[in-house]
């Protein structure tokens, strides 16, 4: 499973493509934290928390999408599947090569903890959570986006079923909501949103019920992408 | 030993494969015939457990490989039709992923056998034709698999490029059992000891090669115009 976990990964960094998503997530990221944070004139990263989970809608799946479609369009998927490896093998590396990246990207956000670090007093541990956080969502995104790559050759439908799938779920979890559901709707809905979840790791609390929330769409949608592959016909 | 008893494969409403059954020997090297669309790539895949039967049973060394999948495909090497290869890594690079995934140890002996060593720092997208199948043949190759599944192995290449291919696939028949598809009827007069005929999903012929010059390809008009 190593040798395809490294395989996928140095196609990322021999990729311009790689690069280029990873590097611009980081820019993106960076700067809409930092034109507010003057305006603001409160020195907390929440708001980079809370603005994460919309960037990683779009570049997850930017990075994701050509992950087992391009296998399909060139047919090298076959190569795969005909190789003493199982399905569950090829996904886990897949998923775990993407991690590494978003985790890559996520590392390069962390010039602005840093500054605020001495610029006020930050409670390191929260920041710490924060990003586990980030990357228990980021790996849902992937997750998401891997099972609409392994239904179809075409990157692009790849691309927009995702983020469809992804921006539906963030939706739910944002005020606008409340003005279509009664509260008590509201609040079930809520539940089921990586916000929800997200909002525990950016007070700084592990609360297992929003690991296990996280670790359970990774896990299905990981499920689902291994059945799409066993079922080739 | 492949085995294939009654083995049917559909795809929705067009029937593929009808009802095949044959068996392949150590030291047999088959022949693969059949017009285009007969089902000679589905059979292949069948037999790999890419594809699983609408009907029937395939058995590698006795072994399903549905239900054993990584370990009869420990025991066979497959060269796809057209010959999928990843085109952004160098040739080292792709038969070094592919020995570490085959746990196979036999590159170098591999790579001179087929040819490579001038290309080896090259990548694949760089290769010509007939190179980029050797490659695919090498990939194959690795690990000393017992059995040899090659899906048109000398498809799109010079004169020359397939007598290479026809000479290594020779070379290796004694220890192993191979099954090629081919359209070349030559070819398969030339190398092949045994003869597999598909059209339209079911076996016209499966017997010992006809001997004499042409006599292949008289036989493979007569039964597919038939």
């Amino acid at each position: 499973m190593f040798t395809l976990y490294k395989k996928e990964l140095t196609y990322y960094l021999n990729n311009p493509i790689g690069y280029i998503i990873t590097v611009l997530f980081a820019v993106f990221a960076n700067f809409l934290f930092v034109k507010d944070i003057f305006v603001v004139g409160s020195a907390s990263m929440r708001p980079f928390f809370n603005l994460l989970p919309w960037l990683l809608l779009i570049f997850v799946p930017a990075l994701t999408m050509r992950i087992i479609s391009e296998e399909r369009r060139n047919n090298t998927i076959e190569l795969l599947l005909t190789m003493p490896v199982s399905e569950s093998q090829i996904v886990l590396s897949k998923f775990f090569a993407l991690c590494t990246l978003i985790g890559i990207a996520l590392l390069l956000t962390m010039g602005l903890p840093i500054s605020l670090f001495f610029l006020t007093k930050l409670y390191i541990p929260e920041i710490v959570v924060s990003y586990l956080g980030s990357l228990l969502l980021a790996g849902v995104c992937i997750g998401i986006t891997m099972f609409f790559s392994s239904q179809t050759k075409n990157q692009v439908v790849a691309f927009l079923t995702s983020v469809i799938t992804l921006f539906v779920l963030l939706v739910l979890g944002t005020d606008f909501m409340a003005t279509i559901f009664p509260k008590t709707i509201l609040d079930f809905l809520n539940y089921f949103t990586p916000q929800y979840h997200l909002a525990n790791f950016v007070k700084g609390v592990v609360d297992m019920r929003s690991v296990m929330y996280f670790i359970t769409l990774i896990a299905m949608s990981l499920f689902l992408t291994i059945v799409s592959l066993e079922k080739r016909n | 030993m492949i085995s294939l008893s009654s083995v049917t494969k559909r795809f929705k409403n067009t029937l593929a494969v009808d009802n095949i059954t044959f068996k392949g020997q150590e030291g047999e090297i088959i022949g693969f015939l059949g017009p285009n669309g007969a089902g000679k790539t589905t059979t292949m895949r069948l037999i790999l457990g890419y594809l699983l039967p609408t009907e029937g049973k395939v058995s590698i060394n006795n072994l399903n490989p549905l239900k054993n999948r990584v370990e009869v495909l420990k025991q066979i090497g497959y060269l796809p039709e057209n010959n999928p290869l990843y085109q952004e890594m160098k040739v080292q690079e792709y038969l070094e992923f592919i020995a570490k995934i085959k746990e196979a140890t036999n590159i170098s002996e591999i790579v001179s056998r087929v040819g490579l060593q001038e290309v080896m720092s090259k990548k694949i997208e760089e290769l010509s034709r007939g190179y980029k199948q050797r490659v695919g043949l090498a990939a194959a190759l690795l690990g000393d698999p017992e059995i040899l599944i090659l899906d048109e192995p000398t498809s799109g290449l010079d004169p020359l490029e397939q007598e290479k291919i026809k000479d290594l696939i020779e070379s290796l028949a004694r220890k192993k059992t191979i099954i090629f598809s081919t359209h070349i009827l030559s070819e398969a007069e030339a190398i092949a000891t045994k003869l597999i005929i598909i059209n339209q999903g079911k076996i016209l012929y499966d017997g010992v090669k006809p001997k004499g010059k042409g006599a292949v390809e008289k036989l493979f008009k007569k039964l597919v115009k038939e």
